[in-house]
């Protein structure tokens, strides 16, 4: 019962990271339809970025914020340079792309920072970790699930209240009919790269301060796919739920079924159950629906 | 008969689907065919041989990706663990049941394309990104899961399967050198071509290429989706596995690290550069690839001693070179580099009235 409740609340903060940066890549994909799987990659840059300031003594918060500058220049260059010149390309152009994208920023990562893992050192969040009754829990998961709700609910409500993101919405609805009422298409692309680029790079932060940061930390930006498949690839909601999801079941699968068949379950378990889920419900929770022979 | 294929006017079906149509292509290929299989080997060195026989690993490992993504339009992106399948079972079947090489590298062929069918499977339910993921799940769970955690172990091996050298035998020729893996190399890929080739303009070839360009008018005219597409997953994974049974004579030691995620994406890239939907184009971005990673590697020796760091951080500058250079083909050269040459020939062709 112990490992059970442990699993399912480890789950649910490790998952509200995932859903942050699932966040992200559904955004992209919502307003201008790009899959993006160089999401990994992203939050690489934005772990290292933020490790660096933080290294040459940059208070934590100030760090993010910087982290999340950069992550906003970031994503205008990207979609400025790469992505603006495919509109209307098929998809596998674009998902190529983005696959050569994710190929270059490791490749840069790893010129610049190298591949030995590093810490965040001296630690962010005090060590002690908080007893809840039978649940015994690091203060990492705890902040980091703070900060990712925190962000959340940012980024949610920037879409629902203020001018740019609405507009935003607009152009994800109808493009069309967003571009005759005078909305900048352009401009929402690159809003939405820039988005997309600020909150991997604080997820990135967050998983780089759970287990220290490697490149490995990519592979767990990778996993939003699954997150993204399960909640439907055009829901919002949808992303933030399957993210939950997916780190608990990742969670369960690593305190029960290791014992079964050891080694890396824990690392396959979400494309194994995003192939099951494909099978039977192939637009995920909440994903438009769009009624196509195959 | 002309020289040029310029002005030529075929009476019969047969004629028009040769593939060499005239006298001068004719002496072209038989001239190509003596490089290949004399003169190269005979002149070039074994460091150069060495590269022929990565480009040889590429090709026929992009074959099978340029069918099903060119030629059948299902993307994949897992294809290594299908060579993965292939380099195992034949690793497996010489070492432990000491059959002969041959014999193996077809039941490895074979492995794999059952293999391969296996995850093809959803495609007859989902297709374009929901396709994508599949084949991505495929890649993770057979050589991340399966092979590393299992496989790798069997027999007490710990990580890596080595490989005596001498192990691998076509008749009495025992393949250990590079010349010899050469030859190999060179037999696999004419006859994979040739395969492959021939495929493509037959029955089957025409049914794939119908579902590629518009998969509910295929099913109209009569082409059985489903039974299409799995047919697909299986040539892809024979050819795959025809790719890993022949790396397994390069190496000393066979481990899951060899077919790596990136691995899988590096071959889509490959077709990428070298043009989707043709043989050519496999031909041409995997020398394309390799060449240019060896040019880096040229270019990096004399920059060594003024930046110490780079030979280091080769691998990573290798990796940023590969991907830009994908990213910049699909933005500036979107149908590769076969579509140039097809261009470049036909002004030769046309020349000097290109009206």
């Amino acid at each position: 019962m112990q490992l059970f409740l442990l699993a399912i609340v480890t789950g649910i903060m490790v998952g509200s990271i995932y859903a942050l940066v699932a966040l992200g890549w559904c955004l992209i994909y919502k307003c201008s339809g790009v899959l993006n799987l160089a999401m990994g990659e992203l939050t690489l840059i934005g772990a290292y970025v933020c490790l660096t300031f933080y290294t040459w003594g940059v208070p934590f918060i100030l760090a993010l914020v910087f982290t999340m500058v950069i992550g906003i220049i970031l994503g205008f260059l990207t979609e400025h340079f790469f992505l603006r010149k495919l509109i209307g390309e098929p998809i596998l152009t674009v998902i190529m792309v983005t696959v050569g994208l994710s190929f270059f920023f490791r490749g840069v990562v790893e010129l610049i920072w190298g591949t030995d893992t590093r810490v965040f050192l001296p630690p962010v969040f005090p060590m002690k970790p908080i007893v809840w009754g039978p649940v015994i829990i690091g203060q990492v998961y705890l902040w980091s699930f703070i900060a990712a709700i925190i962000l959340l609910i940012a980024f949610v409500s920037f879409f629902k209240y203020t001018r740019w993101g609405l507009s935003m919405q607009a152009c994800a609805d109808d493009e069309m009919a967003a571009l005759s009422l005078g909305v900048s298409a352009k401009f929402v692309y690159a809003m939405a790269w820039a988005i997309a680029f600020m909150a991997a790079g604080v997820g990135g932060t967050l998983l780089g301060n759970i287990n220290g940061l490697n490149i490995s930390v990519g592979y767990l930006g990778l996993l939003v796919l699954p997150a993204v498949v399960l909640g439907g690839l055009n829901s919002v909601p949808g992303a933030i739920v399957g993210g939950i999801i997916i780190g608990i079941l990742q969670n369960l699968s690593g305190a029960y079924l290791d014992q079964y068949f050891p080694g890396g379950v824990k690392e396959i378990a979400p494309f194994a159950f995003m192939v099951i889920v494909l099978l039977f419900l192939p637009y995920g929770l909440w994903g438009w629906e769009r009624i196509e022979r195959v | 008969m002309s020289w040029l294929p310029c002005g030529i006017y075929h009476e019969y079906y047969k004629q028009d689907h040769r593939w060499w149509q005239t006298r001068f292509v004719w002496g072209k290929m038989i001239l190509l065919f003596i490089v290949v299989y004399y003169l190269f080997p005979q002149y070039a060195g074994l460091y150069w041989i060495g590269v022929a026989n990565i480009i040889g690993y590429t090709v026929l490992g992009a074959m099978g990706v340029q069918l099903l993504i060119g030629y059948c339009g299902q993307i994949t992106l897992g294809h290594a663990a299908f060579i993965a399948v292939g380099a195992y079972v034949c690793a497996l079947g010489m070492l432990m049941f000491h059959l002969p090489y041959i014999v193996s590298l077809l039941i490895a062929a074979f492995a794999a394309g059952i293999w391969s069918v296996l995850f093809g499977l959803p495609s007859a339910k989902v297709k374009g990104f929901y396709l994508i993921m599949t084949t991505m799940a495929a890649q993770f769970i057979t050589v991340d899961f399966i092979l590393t955690q299992y496989v790798s172990r069997i027999g007490g091996r710990g990580v890596a399967f080595s490989l005596p050298p001498g192990t691998i035998k076509v008749g009495p020729l025992v393949i250990d050198n590079d010349v010899r893996v050469y030859y190999l190399m060179v037999v696999l890929v004419t006859l994979c071509t040739l395969a492959m080739a021939n495929l493509l303009r037959s029955r089957v070839g025409r049914a794939w290429i119908a579902i590629r360009d518009n998969d509910i008018a295929a099913e109209a005219l009569g082409v059985n989706i489903v039974k299409y597409k799995l047919l697909a997953f299986f040539v892809a994974g024979v050819l795959g596995g025809v790719a890993g049974a022949f790396w397994i004579s390069n190496l000393a030691a066979l481990s899951p690290e060899h077919f790596m995620w990136s691995w899988s994406l590096w071959l889509v890239g490959v077709i990428l550069i070298g043009g989707v939907g043709s043989i050519h184009g496999i031909f041409f971005g995997s020398m394309f690839m390799v060449l240019v990673l060896e040019a880096l590697k040229f270019a990096i020796v004399p920059l060594a001693p003024i930046f110490p760091q780079l030979q280091m951080k080769f691998l990573f500058l290798k990796e940023a070179a590969f991907g830009l250079a994908i990213c910049l083909f699909l933005i500036y050269e979107p149908n590769g580099m076969a579509y140039r040459w097809w261009q470049i020939k036909n002004y030769f062709n046309l020349w000097p009235f290109s009206y």
